[in-house]
Formats: C-alpha cells, sequence, structure tokens
C-alpha cells in the first residue's frame, strides 16, 4: 500500500542553472541557454487548515508550473464515527447526530433519517407534519445555498455579497431558533410528525421574509452574476460531461449543471412534493458558473415551494397519535397515567422498529443524501449507513482539476459544495 | 404491515428484473437480490447495461459476526431513466475479497475503499485501496461490531514533547451501555441482583435403585426383636431393663 508520507517524491524546483546557480567553472563565453533546464513536476501540500477548504481538507496536489496535474483528497480529519454511534443509541438519541452531518443544512439531514425510520415502521404522518417538513426543508435549502452562493463568490475574490448573504441567512436561522428552540442544531423532524407545532406568527413571518427580505439575496448576487472577473474565474472551469456524472455518481446541483434534469423532489416525491409546482433548472455547460446559476435558481425555486407551502397549510395535528412512537404533550402527562408510563418507555427504551433494511435517499440541498438503515426488530439501529453527496463529488475533483490552473482550485472546491461534517462523518 | 405512503414514491421493478441471472430475490419492502461473490461482476454489468441502472449511489457494508461469511456488501444501483433503485448483497469473510467494480463505475474507488477502512474487506481489482476516513497509521476495522466503541487509542499534545502522540485509552469512567431493553423480552444477559435466579437449574438426582428381591438390598438378617422392643421403651423403663447391677468383681 502506498502512503504519501512514505513515497519518495520528486521535488525539483530549478531556479537559475539547475538550483545550483551560477556555475563559475564555467567558461564565460558558453552560458547556459535557459530554455534548457528541466522543471520537474513538484507536489504541494492544500490544507488540512485553508480558509478555501470549506473545513478540513488536505489536498496533495501534484503541479506542472501551476498547471494541476494530479489531485489526491485526503479526506476524514473530521470523522467522529457517526455511524459507530448511533449503532449505540436508540432511534431518537441518534437523530440529533443527523444535524451535526451537513451542519448547513441539519433539517434535511434529519428528514432522510425519520424518513427511513418511517418507512420501516409503515408509519403514516399527518398532513400538517408533512407541510411543516416540506416548508422547514425548503428554507433549510434557500439557508444553505445562501452559505454555500456567498462563500463560493468569496472564494473568487468578492467580499461584499458574502457579507449581505450572510444577512438573509441569519433570518433563516432565526426562524429556526423559532420552530425548534435552536439556531443550528434543531433536532426537529421526529419519527411521526415534528416536534412543535409551528405557531402562525412564525408563518406570517416567513411569508413576509419571502415577499420582503429574501430580495436582498437577489441585490447580492447581482453585484457577480454578470461581473466579468467572475465569470471569468469560473465559466468553463471543470466541466463534466453528461456520461461523466452520471458514472461518477454525482447528485444535486452538480448533476443538474451537468444537464441531467434530475430531482428526486420531482422523480421520487415524497411528502407533499407532488402538490408543489416547482421547476428543476439545468445547467448547459456544466461548469462552474452553470453550478452557481442552478442554485440561484434554486434558491428562487426553494421560496416558491415555502410560499405554496403557506397557503395550503391545513390546520390539525402534527406528529402521529400512535403513542408507543411519539410521546404524549406534557399537559396530558400531568393527567393520564398511560401518557405518563408511555413517556417514561419512550425516553428510556424507545420505540422498536420492525427488522429490516431500506436505503432511503432524499434531495438534500447539496444532492442526494442516503441512510441505508439495518433495523433488527430493536430499539436501536444494527447499521446506520450515511451516503454523503460530497463523497463522490470531492472524488471526481481529480479529473475536474486536471489541466486547471492551482488558483481554480478555491473554484472548483467551493462549486462541489463541500461540507466536511458530512462528508467525514 | 401498512406501508407509509409519504416516503419517496417511485416507479415499480422493472418487469425485466425477473430475468435477471444469477440472483436470488430478497424479501423486504425494496427491491433488492443476493448475489454470490463470483457473480457479481456480470449481475452488476446486466443491471447497467440491459436494466439502465446506470448510477451506483452507495456502497454499504454491514457485519453480521454470528455468520460465517461475515460481511455484506450492499450496492445501491439507481436508474435515473426507469426511475427505480435496487439494492445488490454480497456476502464475504475478512480473507476473501470482493471483486471490484471500479471498472463499471469509477465512483466505486472511494466508496470501496471506505467499505475496506472500515470492515477491512478486500476488493480485488481496485487500483487503489487506501484507508480513507481514519487517522495516518489506524490500526483496525472501526465499523467491525467486535472494535470497541472507544477506539484502543487517544491522541494529545504533549507539551513535554512538543508534538501530539499516541496513547492508550485510558477511560475516567468505566465505558458503560445502556439498551433498556424489556427485561421479559428476552435480552440474553443477567441483571445485576439476579446472578442466582439466571444460574442454570440443578441437575435432577439420579434415578433410585430399584431391587427385585430382599436378599439384593444387601441388608442382614432381621435384628432381635427384643431389642427392637426394648429400644422403644420409655426412657425410665428403658433404663431399668438395660442397668443392671455390675457383676461384684472378685478382690485381687
Amino acid at each position: 500500500m502506498t502512503d504519501v508520507r512514505t513515497k519518495p517524491r520528486r521535488v525539483e524546483v530549478s531556479v537559475g542553472a539547475g538550483g545550483r546557480g551560477p556555475d563559475l567553472a564555467e567558461p564565460l563565453g558558453h552560458p547556459r541557454d535557459p530554455g534548457d533546464e528541466a522543471i520537474g513536476n513538484y507536489t504541494i501540500n492544500y490544507g488540512p487548515q485553508h480558509p478555501a477548504a470549506h473545513g478540513v481538507l488536505r489536498l496533495i496536489m501534484e503541479l506542472d508550473g501551476e498547471i494541476v496535474e494530479r489531485v489526491d483528497p485526503h479526506i476524514g480529519l473530521l470523522h467522529r464515527g457517526t455511524e459507530k454511534l448511533i449503532e449505540y443509541k436508540t432511534y431518537a438519541q441518534a437523530l440529533p447526530y443527523f444535524d451535526r452531518l451537513d451542519y448547513c443544512s441539519p433539517m434535511c439531514m434529519e428528514h432522510t433519517f425519520v424518513l427511513a425510520i418511517e418507512k420501516l415502521m409503515g408509519l403514516e404522518i399527518p398532513l400538517r407534519a408533512q407541510y411543516i417538513r416540506v416548508l422547514m426543508a425548503e428554507l433549510t435549502r434557500i439557508s444553505n445555498h445562501l452559505l454555500q452562493i456567498g462563500s463560493h463568490i468569496m472564494d473568487n475574490g468578492a467580499m461584499t455579497p458574502n457579507l449581505w448573504l450572510f444577512e438573509v441567512r441569519e433570518d433563516t436561522l432565526q426562524f429556526y431558533e423559532r420552530a425548534s428552540g435552536a439556531r443550528m442544531h434543531a433536532n426537529y423532524f421526529r419519527a411521526g410528525g415534528v416536534r412543535y407545532d409551528l405557531p402562525d406568527k412564525l408563518l406570517a413571518d416567513m411569508g413576509d421574509w419571502l415577499d420582503h427580505r429574501l430580495q436582498l439575496f437577489e441585490d447580492a448576487i447581482s453585484l457577480v452574476t454578470d461581473n466579468r472577473i467572475f465569470k471569468q474565474r469560473n465559466v468553463d472551469i471543470a466541466k463534466v460531461s453528461k456520461e461523466d456524472a452520471i458514472a461518477w455518481g454525482f447528485s444535486g446541483p452538480m448533476i443538474r449543471a451537468a444537464g441531467v434534469p434530475w430531482d428526486i423532489r420531482k422523480s421520487q416525491p415524497y411528502e407533499v412534493y407532488d402538490r408543489m409546482e416547482f421547476d428543476i433548472p439545468v445547467g448547459t455547460n456544466s461548469d462552474c458558473y452553470d453550478r452557481y446559476m442552478v442554485r440561484c435558481e434554486e434558491v428562487r425555486q426553494s421560496a416558491r415551494i415555502m410560499r405554496q407551502c403557506l397557503e395550503q397549510m391545513p390546520k390539525g395535528p402534527v406528529a402521529t397519535a400512535d403513542r408507543k412512537v411519539f410521546p404524549p404533550s406534557r399537559a396530558e402527562m400531568k393527567t393520564s397515567m398511560e401518557a405518563l408510563i408511555h413517556h417514561f418507555k419512550l425516553y428510556t427504551e424507545g420505540y422498536h422498529v420492525p427488522a429490516g433494511e431500506v436505503y432511503m435517499a432524499t434531495e438534500s440541498p447539496k444532492g442526494e443524501f442516503g441512510v441505508y438503515l439495518v433495523a433488527d426488530g430493536t430499539n436501536r439501529p444494527y447499521r446506520c449507513k450515511i451516503r454523503p453527496t460530497a463523497f463522490s463529488h470531492l472524488q471526481a475533483m481529480d479529473f475536474m482539476m486536471k489541466g486547471h490552473m492551482l488558483a481554480d482550485t478555491t473554484a472548483v472546491l467551493s462549486a462541489i459544495d463541500v461540507v466536511f461534517g458530512e462528508c467525514d462523518r | 404491515m401498512t406501508v407509509a405512503l409519504h416516503v419517496p414514491r417511485y416507479a415499480d421493478a422493472p418487469a425485466s428484473l425477473g430475468k435477471l441471472a444469477n440472483a436470488r430475490p430478497r424479501p423486504g419492502l425494496e427491491t433488492a437480490f443476493d448475489v454470490a461473490r463470483d457473480d457479481l461482476l456480470a449481475v452488476l454489468t446486466a443491471l447497467r447495461d440491459e436494466h439502465d441502472y446506470q448510477q451506483l449511489m452507495e456502497i454499504a457494508g454491514v457485519d453480521y459476526p454470528d455468520r460465517a461469511e461475515r460481511f455484506e456488501v450492499v450496492y445501491c444501483l439507481l436508474s435515473l431513466t426507469r426511475n427505480h433503485r435496487v439494492r445488490v448483497h454480497v456476502a464475504t469473510d475478512e480473507a476473501t475479497p470482493v471483486p471490484s467494480v471500479t471498472s463499471l463505475w469509477p465512483v466505486a474507488g472511494w466508496l470501496e475503499r471506505e467499505v475496506f477502512d472500515m470492515y477491512g474487506v478486500g476488493f480485488s481489482g481496485n487500483p487503489d485501496l487506501r484507508r480513507i476516513l481514519t487517522d495516518y497509521g489506524f490500526e483496525g476495522h472501526p465499523q467491525r461490531k467486535d472494535f470497541p466503541l472507544t477506539g484502543h487509542v487517544e491522541l494529545r499534545y504533549s507539551e513535554a514533547e512538543k508534538r501530539v502522540v499516541y496513547e492508550p485509552v485510558q477511560l475516567p469512567q468505566d465505558f458503560r451501555t445502556f439498551d433498556f431493553l424489556m427485561p421479559w423480552e428476552g435480552p440474553d444477559y443477567v441483571l445485576p441482583g439476579d446472578e442466582k435466579a439466571a444460574a442454570p437449574p440443578t441437575p435432577p438426582p439420579p434415578t433410585p435403585q430399584t431391587t427385585d428381591k430382599p436378599s439384593d438390598t444387601g441388608a442382614g438378617k432381621p435384628a432381635d426383636a427384643q431389642v427392637t422392643k426394648d429400644a422403644r421403651k420409655p426412657r425410665a423403663a428403658k433404663a431399668k431393663s438395660a442397668v443392671t447391677k455390675p457383676s461384684p468383681r472378685k478382690k485381687p
């Protein structure tokens, strides 16, 4: 097995006469021709602590001058053994780990896991809970894309849009807090529904925000979308053909930018996505600029879905009435012995999931986020394999970077939209 | 069992899947097949080329320590055109490698590396089978069921040596695991305080021997009737009859 640390590296940086300086013994009449100097490839280390690495990513890059010949991403620096930990926790205890995977879109991570549990249990959830989940998932998508677009722009040299976009993103985090009590690690979705109902004031404020505040997003991207420098740094960078995108397991905005109109929300609709009207943006050139534009359009489409959710959302319960899965309300516990027992059992033993296996995939903001869940009939998952989106995208970095300049690395990397909490698990 | 309607709804399994050779359908909620190791490449090639499963989304490993071939490698395929998902399961053990599918899908490179890293399953034909998620120089395969949750080594920055050092894990408090299963639903361990109750039952006493004739019993002749009668007399009467005057001794 070759290890980068042990493998002999060829580091040849030729300066002057082969790095030796002027050879004074040489007769003055025969100077060396500078064009004859052999300059070999050299290897540089990028990261793991690099502001444009979007976390802890280490890239071993082989350069020919400033042209990237080979990229070997070293991941796993943020590996926390989430899958192993989940095997030792009950289903309810495992849920908060999902917030910490892709910490830029926590609720979408939870969404996949609770859907996997519900599929195994054959559990139905009330309509209002489905609307709330879709609403919050789309809010999460906007929140994720605002961060991604902002940092993508900043990685390409523009500062202002990022600051403006953070301003809007802060609003989404406040909606998170008002819904779940936490700004980021929400732990809001539950098997059987969602934890709390959304107050009417919050729904009204969300509608208000969509109508008035989200305009700041348009203002921010208008600064760069047609900007010459931004285009120079993104157009025709890291082009991926349709065939490559499919073979390399791309998903989400990456595969859509490659011209494949594939969106799990549309083709394999879950919850109330089939009642929503929205469009799937598709790229034509499959470069970093298309990825950026696809995400910009997705923000608008997500806003459209959120508006439809707010209009259509019915009144009613937000979680299943099955007390073997979802705990009773606090008030009920004060008067009902049955409710107290259910509460106690759910918070000690938890619920049992019937034995079986499912691969559940949803459209997270970054692409197909999947959970392969093996249940053995007890209160803990036997195996919970998480399919991160960034894993396959980052693997394709090698061929995407080939032949590009070193400075394009940041553009390619940020257009992938990689978050290491999810990639390394 | 009811099927939840709000989970992702995709197309029904294509009828052509019924003709898939060398694959046993696996019972369950989703379309899945069990495949022998040697048939894996042929089956996956057929799925990709004849049944239009263009994308390999995931390779998952699962560890079942009780089985003879303890590891299961699960390939999750997606058809973009037929809008369907299928899983292919293959079993293996620590020593036997699984054929690599990097020739079919380049994305398999890292996915196989991860299964190798986490379970130690080999993939023959993968050109770059290195560890991927664990630390440089890591030993062991953390997702195996016999690998402890706490791991074996921990690292810290040593102020004395001015570098990061690895040391065996020392837990200030013993590792505790709670499963909270109801005791009468059959967990197979002894609850604290129940050691005696859960002890294996004492073996039954040996079957008593029987004899056919009184002579086989080993008992002698019946005792003297008078002695028996005397022995059952009340104490005072017994004393009277049993205690006799000592015979006069001859004086020397």
